[in-house]
């Protein structure tokens, strides 16, 4: 019987949370077109797929070697895509990270099929149809798959890990051939170059305003951040003051982020601002007027002195950490 | 501060023109062009435009002027991006530049078929009688964005070589003949060192400079400066703060007003034009020899907002575009008393081609093109840039409908100079003799001349809905100038609290502010507007692409 | 060494999204067009290759007759001659847009072709592996490190937690990630040169993909958010409903 393919990634042998959450679309879609749900597992010998069967496989299909440790662009193509083809599945689904973005599209080249990136939400019950955003999601792209088989990668934070108790059979599958030489090789995989927490790319940002007063009062704002495991951000009026280097603006002339959490202290939140950070998932703002704009946009607000309210945060957030 | 009150001129430095003429022989590395047209607005692209035709007609017919290089050099990005205006426009000199198009092939929006003039007070409005001058029977209303990108392409397909996103930051000289300009370098840092992308300056040679910047040109005033080069009066100038909206409500009228939100002693008023039924422009155009030194033209705009001829429109719709540009308003008194030099002519808005009583001046920069393009044409054929040769651009604009327009309204404007109540008296009675009343010269200050009371002045929050600060109006002007350039703005090394208070309130852009008595400069705000250009600091060109990007202003 | 660079014509990023009247793409009045921002860097590390190691850069762009445009960009650039595709729309499946381009790449006997990473309109960072897949060249996607010695290449790419290292040969297909480089603003020679150099223009037959849009929409307004209390006292309030309720620490 047909049914969905999860491609699953592993680093240093281990599945990656997000291919348990590949693995939950892959079965809801799954339960929708009334199929089966089958992981596919590429890496090393010392791969491990045990328990995949809670996270709903049905099956994982494990193929392992020696020079599949690191992601191996053409030689994970083929054995993906030749599975496609052995197993006649319906569908592809994998999570949308760097690995996926460059693997979704080989697949879906070598068998000829329809691709569909960093999806959103996919149903299965009236054919294939997802959601994706567009224009740097500022849209959201509604779109139905026509032909069969479709790859489809899922966006990550979008699907939650299930609670399934399927089977996830464990069968060895081909490894596939060598590589040629002049395949593209991945030799090595270093430490990233700069250690200091990008802005545009942490999960927590703390940002500073105009409501800080000096350069100096900055200092509540690293401890902030420092508290909840983030990067420093400020509004262009600070940088443009000198207090902070432009590296840290956030906002339309700025950078723009889109982490989990998104504090901004003494920040009003001019239009250019918010340009830069709404995207956010949760978003927190602490300043003196309640009028202040940026408390249209807040999920959390806290209206008051931020000299007062800041130090607070700083101990209560530490505390609840340490507890 | 004088017991008269302050005098912004007294605080406003002057124009560098050690940096701003450059006498020093062309770069090797330069670009050669037979002629240059700075700026790429209606008089710019006009005039490159009846060029390449006029060089064509001549190739044609045999006696052959060969080939002719035309630039045309723009600071925006993007063409129409730095474009502004109301625009009820005057077809006639699109018919005279393109003869086998018909109007609806010109890239104008709706014919003007209702027009209404109210004046208004705090919660009401009285409708006028339409002034004589202001009918638009048959002009068409129209986004200056649009019809700049469409002369572009008619421009680009006539051969004219068009350069977007390098302004001139300077005229190049050989004693007093104009040989080019140079262009501003691009890539620097705030301290003014190059930075990862820097491009230095560019020399453009060029035997004919056109000088069509637009409302206070730049090079045009260093010109002008330069050569002493007077006028009757000194050119006075308004600041318009212009939105565009996207509204619930149909618009089906050109609508004008004067009074409330005004006080009587500033001259002013107020103008909403449908480009469509639903996408409807709002602005608000203020003499800036107003008296109240905290006057604030893009609060007072907001304001308007929420008056009941105008709020029922507006509401519920979307503001999707802002911006803010001077007029020079002075008229027939204020033109320079030659637009012409050695190797330059000075077109449009940079001479002063504007109609006040009308409302228009786009016409009259596309004419001023047309005309300034016969007479270089004409200096190409003799090989002869020179003063005496170029002079025929005068004549021509003299002896056309563009001056003896002006010259009919000559003091209608300039009455107003005393007050709101007295200028309209006295300027209904003007365009009903054609100028003959009062006769002679209404004498005019120039604007930095007049002194400005300082009051207390309110508070205005705006709602982030219907009305906006002037931050999220930047914003909405699409200006996404790099934040680390130089800044290009030159003010007093030592400026007041009472001043910087001043600035802030005459900027629409937020670029000056007073924090704590001081004044703070956020440059990279600036939309050009020249605003403060004519009250206070100077302003000078900046990195290509920087300033605002407007769509369909 | 002969260079490929695969362009496309998108709208600006900054652009305020409508939907238009058919639900399904954007209303493109008084939106400005620009040259895919990371086909930029693309543009940039060909000619900086030119640079090093002569031969000739070529900007190829599927698109309608408006992307002459975005072609002369890249030509301003420093690009030596340009090649339109001509489709009157380019589709949406990203596997229909490989083949063409795959098409026209095939003859041309390139030995390195970039792509920047994905166009800001769709995102599917999709088109240059594919292309690379259909003509069964080796490539690397989303670079941020290039460095090409005779036909053997070395390329970065940063994936989570790391920067991974790849060898291939040449000819092959890179896709530019932003950092690779700082793309040069056109000088105004070279704007002039631009109109001067060689633009072909050819048609395509696009095939049908397997991919129907349904609708764009815009996404929902954020929910209403709620001030949690003023002061130093409402801290605990505000870590509780970030602890228990939002999950973010």
């Amino acid at each position: 019987m047909p049914g969905v393919l999860a491609v699953l990634e592993q680093r240093d042998g281990v599945v990656k949370r997000v291919s348990h959450e590949a693995l939950a679309a892959a079965r809801a879609l799954a339960d929708d077109l009334g199929c089966d749900v089958h992981g596919l597992l590429i890496g090393p010998p010392n791969t491990s797929g045990d328990g995949l069967g809670e996270y709903g496989a049905d099956k994982v299909l494990a193929s392992r070697d020696a020079e599949l440790e690191l992601y191996q662009a053409s030689r994970y193509g083929q054995i993906a895509a030749e599975q496609v083809t052995a197993g006649g599945y319906d569908a592809v689904v994998l999570a949308a990270t760097s690995l996926g973005k460059d693997l979704g599209p080989r697949i879906a080249a070598r068998l000829g099929c329809p691709l569909a990136s960093d999806v959103t939400s996919l149903t299965g019950t009236d054919g294939i149809v997802v959601t994706r955003p567009v224009f740097a999601g500022k849209a959201n792209r509604r779109m139905k798959i026509t032909t069969t088989p479709s790859v489809i990668s899922v966006r990550t934070n979008a699907f939650a890990p299930g609670s399934h108790a399927r089977p996830g059979v464990f069968e060895e599958i081909s490894a596939g051939g060598e590589m040629k030489p002049s395949d593209a090789r991945t030799v090595a995989v270093k430490a990233p170059e700069n250690a200091a927490l990008d802005v545009a790319e942490a999960g927590i940002v703390v940002s500073g305003g105009r409501g800080l007063k000096e350069a100096e009062h900055f200092k509540l704002v690293e401890d902030l951040a420092q508290a909840l495991g983030g990067a420093v951000g400020a509004s262009r009026a600070v940088v443009d003051a000198g207090w902070r280097p432009h590296s840290e603006q956030v906002g339309q002339t700025g950078k723009t982020v889109s982490p989990n959490l998104y504090v901004a202290l003494g920040i009003s939140g001019a239009i250019q601002h918010l340009a830069g950070m709404r995207t956010a998932k949760v978003i927190v703002a602490v300043n003196k007027d309640p009028d202040a704009p940026i408390f249209k946009v807040a999920d959390y607000g806290v209206v008051g002195d931020l000299f007062e309210i800041v130090p607070r945060l700083i101990e209560e957030i530490k505390r609840a950490k340490e507890g | 501060m004088g017991k008269g009150g302050l005098i912004p001129g007294d605080f406003q430095p002057k124009l560098p023109l050690d940096k701003l003429i450059l006498g020093e022989p062309l770069e090797e590395e330069r670009i050669d062009v037979d002629v240059l047209f700075v700026g790429a607005g209606p008089a710019g692209l006009g005039g490159a435009i009846r060029l390449a035709q006029l060089v064509k007609q001549d190739n044609e017919s045999g006696s052959g002027i060969g080939d002719v290089t035309i630039g045309v050099l723009e600071k925006a990005g993007v063409l129409g991006e730095h474009s502004l205006s109301g625009a009820v426009l005057n077809p006639r000199p699109f018919r005279e530049l393109f003869p086998d198009l018909d109007d609806s092939e010109f890239p104008f929006r709706t014919r003007v078929e209702e027009e209404a003039t109210y004046l208004l007070s705090p919660n009401r409005s009285r409708r006028l009688p339409t002034p004589p001058t202001m009918r638009n029977h048959g002009n068409f209303v129209a986004s200056i964005c649009e019809v700049v990108r469409w002369l572009g392409e008619r421009a680009e397909e006539a051969g004219v070589d068009i350069f977007a996103g390098f302004p001139a930051g300077a005229l190049r000289v050989a004693e007093n003949h104009v040989i080019g300009v140079r262009t501003v370098a691009s890539g620097l840092d705030r301290d003014g060192n190059p930075g990862a992308n820097y491009m230095p300056p560019t020399d453009i040679g060029a035997k004919v400079t056109a000088l069509a910047e637009g409302s206070r040109g730049l090079l045009t005033q260093s010109y002008l400066d330069w050569q002493g080069i007077r006028s009757e009066n000194p050119q006075v100038y308004a600041l318009g703060v212009k939105e565009l909206w996207e509204t619930k409500r149909p618009l089906d009228r050109v609508i004008h007003t004067m009074g409330w939100p005004l006080p009587r002693n500033a001259f002013g008023g107020s103008f909403m034009y449908p480009l469509e039924p639903k996408l409807v422009a709002f602005g608000l155009v203020v003499g800036l020899d107003y008296r109240d030194a905290n006057l604030d033209v893009h609060e007072l705009c907001q304001r308007m907002k929420l008056h009941p001829l105008i709020r029922p429109y507006l509401e519920g719709g979307e503001m999707i575009e802002w911006g803010a540009k001077t007029i020079p308003e002075g008229g027939y008194y204020s033109l320079p008393e030659r637009r012409h030099g050695d190797g330059v002519v000075m077109l449009g808005d940079s001479a002063g081609f504007v109609d006040v009583p009308s409302l228009k001046g786009v016409h009259y920069a596309v004419q001023s093109g047309m005309h300034a393009a016969q007479a270089i044409f004409t200096a190409l054929k003799h090989e002869d840039a020179s003063a005496a040769r170029l002079a025929a651009y005068d004549s021509l604009v003299n002896d056309c409908y563009l001056v003896h327009d002006l010259y009919r309204t000559r003091n209608v404007r300039l009455a107003f100079k005393d007050g709101f109540y007295a200028g309209a008296a006295k300027a209904g009675l003007m365009v009903l003799t054609g100028g003959r009343f009062p006769g002679g010269r209404i004498k005019m200050q120039a604007d930095s001349q007049k002194p400005r009371t300082v009051a207390k002045c309110k508070v205005f929050a705006p709602d982030g809905e219907l009305t906006f600060s002037k931050v999220d109006a930047v914003f909405k002007s699409g200006n996404v100038t790099r934040d680390t350039i130089p800044s290009h703005l030159i003010h007093a090394d030592e400026v007041s609290p009472e001043l910087a208070e001043f600035y802030s309130h005459m900027c629409p852009a937020a670029v000056y502010e007073a924090v704590d008595g001081e004044l703070r400069v956020n440059a990279p705000n600036c939309v050009d507007c020249r605003a403060t250009d004519v009250l206070g600091p100077r302003w000078t060109a900046r990195e290509g692409g920087s300033g605002p990007a407007y769509k369909r202003m | 060494m002969k260079i490929a660079v695969c362009i496309k014509r998108v709208p600006d990023t900054e652009t305020r999204i409508k939907i238009s009247a058919d639900g399904k793409s954007i209303d493109e009045s008084g939106v400005k067009f620009v040259i895919n921002p990371f086909d930029e860097y693309a543009v940039e590390e060909a000619l900086k290759l030119r640079e090093q190691a002569d031969g000739e850069v070529v900007a190829v762009c599927l698109g309608s007759d408006a992307s002459q445009e975005t072609i002369r960009t890249a030509l301003a650039m420093g690009a030596d001659r340009g090649v339109l595709i001509k489709a009157e729309h380019v589709p949406e499946d990203p596997l229909v847009v490989a083949r063409a381009l795959a098409a026209e790449l095939e003859q041309g006997g390139y030995d390195l072709i970039l792509f920047g990473k994905l166009s800001i309109d769709n995102y599917d960072q999709a088109v240059g592996t594919m292309v690379a897949e259909l003509l069964g060249l080796p490539s690397v996607s989303a670079i941020t490190r290039l460095e090409v010695t005779d036909n053997r290449a070395t390329a970065q790419r940063e994936v989570e937690g790391g920067l991974e290292v790849i060898e291939f040969s040449l000819p092959a297909i890179v896709t530019a990630e932003k950092g690779l480089n700082e793309p040069r603003y056109p000088a105004l020679r070279g704007i002039m040169l631009a109109k001067k150099k060689p633009l072909d223009i050819k048609d395509v037959e696009l095939d049908a993909g397997g991919i129907e849009i349904l609708g764009l929409s815009l996404p929902p307004d954020r929910k209403d958010g709620r001030i949690v209390g003023e002061g130093p006292e409402a801290v605990t309030a505000l870590v509780d409903a970030l602890r228990n309720e939002a999950k973010v620490i």
